[in-house]
């Protein structure tokens, strides 16, 4: 419990600085849905003539592109890429922070299994990652009830946004595995900005390829909005897969930093 | 009752590291030193009885239990001071010690005070602030708190001035009175020598002796230097039991262990400006161990 609550303190200013940014980026943006919704025709001839490789890597349909959900879905896209790499940082951190700052000796050399230890620091990230996203949720809720032109499911709108939650567990857990498995990792967010990222662009060219199956490279895939709005659910498929991810990515994270060496540095 | 029991421990790293077959015990109440240079391998075996790395091959025990198996309980009863001592730097000093202190199940608030008072160590700066010196007071503190039954230290001193030095091993001699076994590793001879009572020799990656201070200071060697009118011949004390023998000038010096009656039967042949007899200090003794076979 101790180093439960000492790492949720150690996360405090990361978890307001990210939450913080997120509510400002999707107000900032929502806010322009009014102009939007009132020139709708314009723009969708305007937006008919990019190619439709381009309207697919950034996730624009055109159907639904002026409904205050499928003009949320594209902000998300965004939020959900933020979002990823404020996962992937605390994931990676969780080990790689003890061994840089020497701090491993401390905490492994208490009377702490190391399961406790990792349980402990696992717990406070997620605990970060759920604030972060009830933030966000509460802000996104408020601005898009605030600009709205018509009604809108709340339930669909909820879903669309719990993507961003599903895709940073997804993250955390890469992070985690990449922080036990990478010996010493210098820069935290050099290792996830670039794993972030090649994601992110997979995801983009496997949208434009139109091939289903590609979709499985990238989290940031799994979570179609349009299928969401349709469906009002998940691609179970997709789903399962992301969790398989999450649980298989934390279950070595533990069978590995059980067994490893943590060497003087 | 050995507090410490390491058998045939190994760990190989793939190259040269490591350990190889270390095997020593260390008895309850007992001040052990643990000494040898730079990359010997001390580090190794602390890093391994505190479970921070596991043994190839080998076992440890402390306190009569598998170092690896019950790390958890072993630990209650561990303080240990690493050499290198990084804290999480935006906290207080307080706060890291109060965190500390969070893991054992005692109220260590009047020891922590105690502590700081002793090593001059204030509470309330942030440890970021802190000078080398100053963060090494704070890691010792944070060894002490729960008033553990054995304490280990890996090369304690660097960092901390002659004055604090003398503070902090008459603390370690204080803990030791109230019952505290400690493991000492260093590689400077002195203080082992000052605060010790046996000690294991390590080089690269095996122990060549273990033995007792008292015995490594008793031991035959005597330091012999003596100035003589004219040059001596090479090779005139050169002799079963001689070592370091140094001829420069007029002036020859050597160390010598065996029967004094031959050494001084030839000294008494020659005609000697001067002469000195001394013992050894432990520095001494130890270059054996240290210089590398050729």
């Amino acid at each position: 419990m101790n180093i439960f609550l000492h790492e949720l303190r150690a996360y405090r200013k990361s978890t307001i600085i990210w939450s913080l940014s997120l509510v400002v980026v999707i107000a900032l943006f929502m806010s322009f849905y009014a102009s939007f919704a009132k020139d709708a025709e314009e723009f969708t001839r305007l937006l008919a003539n990019y190619p439709e490789a381009v309207r697919k890597a950034f996730g624009i349909n055109l159907d639904n592109f002026f409904s205050i959900l499928g003009f949320y879905s594209y902000p998300l896209s965004f939020i959900t890429l933020c979002g990823a790499i404020q996962a992937m940082n605390l994931g990676t951190g969780i080990v790689s922070k003890e061994v840089r700052e020497k701090t491993a000796d401390f905490l492994l050399t208490k009377p702490v299994t190391r399961t406790q230890i990792l349980t402990a620091k696992l717990l406070a990230a997620l605990v970060s990652l759920v604030i972060t996203f009830v933030v966000y949720f509460v802000a996104a809720s408020i601005t898009a009830l605030q600009v709205k032109t018509d009604d809108f499911s709340m339930k669909t709108f909820f879903l669309l946004s719990l993507s961003l939650l599903f895709i940073q567990l997804i993250f955390l857990a890469v992070g985690m595995i990449v922080s036990v498995i990478i010996p010493k990792i210098k820069s935290v967010l050099t290792v996830s900005l670039a794993t972030v990222f090649a994601f992110y662009f997979v995801g983009m060219l496997s949208a434009t390829s139109g091939d289903e199956a590609k979709r499985y490279l990238s989290p940031f895939k799994y979570f179609d909005s349009s299928y969401i709005m349709e469906h009002t659910s998940f691609e179970a498929s997709y789903l399962i897969t992301g969790l398989g991810i999450v649980v298989a990515a934390i279950l070595a994270s533990y069978f590995i930093f059980v067994k490893k060496d943590i060497h003087a540095v | 009752m050995n507090v410490i029991e390491i058998k045939n421990l190994t760990k190989s790293y793939g190259k040269s590291r490591g350990i190889t077959d270390i095997s020593f015990t260390v008895e309850e109440g007992e001040i052990f030193g643990f000494i040898g240079p730079n990359g010997a391998g001390k580090s190794t075996t602390i890093r391994t009885l505190l479970s921070l790395i596991y043994p190839t091959s080998g076992s440890a025990m402390i306190f009569g239990k598998d170092c690896i198996q019950f790390a958890q309980e072993i630990k209650r009863e561990i303080g240990y001071l690493p050499s290198e001592v990084f804290y999480y730097d935006n906290m207080k000093v307080k706060d890291l010690l109060n965190y500390s202190a969070s893991f054992y199940k005692k109220d260590c608030r009047k020891r922590i005070k105690e502590l700081a008072e002793i090593m001059d160590l204030d509470l309330n700066k942030k440890i970021d602030d802190l000078s080398l010196g100053n963060k090494k007071k704070v890691g010792i503190v944070q060894g002490l708190l729960h008033e553990p039954k054995l304490i280990i230290l890996d090369e304690p001193t660097s960092g901390l001035d002659p004055l604090m030095q003398q503070k902090f091993f008459d603390l370690l001699e204080a803990e030791n009175k109230k019952g505290a076994t400690i493991l000492f590793s260093s590689h400077i001879l002195s203080e082992v020598q000052r605060l010790c009572n046996r000690v294991a020799i390590i080089k690269e990656g095996k122990i060549v002796a273990v033995e007792k201070i008292s015995t490594l200071q008793e031991n035959n060697y005597k330091k012999f230097k003596l100035q003589t009118k004219s040059p001596l011949p090479n090779d005139y004390f050169q002799q079963a039991g001689t070592h370091n023998l140094i001829v420069n000038g007029n002036v020859t010096s050597f160390m010598f262990r065996g029967d004094l009656n031959h050494i001084v039967k030839k000294i008494a042949e020659l005609d000697i400006a001067n002469l000195w007899i001394e013992e050894p200090d432990l520095e001494e003794i130890f270059m054996h161990y240290y210089e590398k076979e050729a």
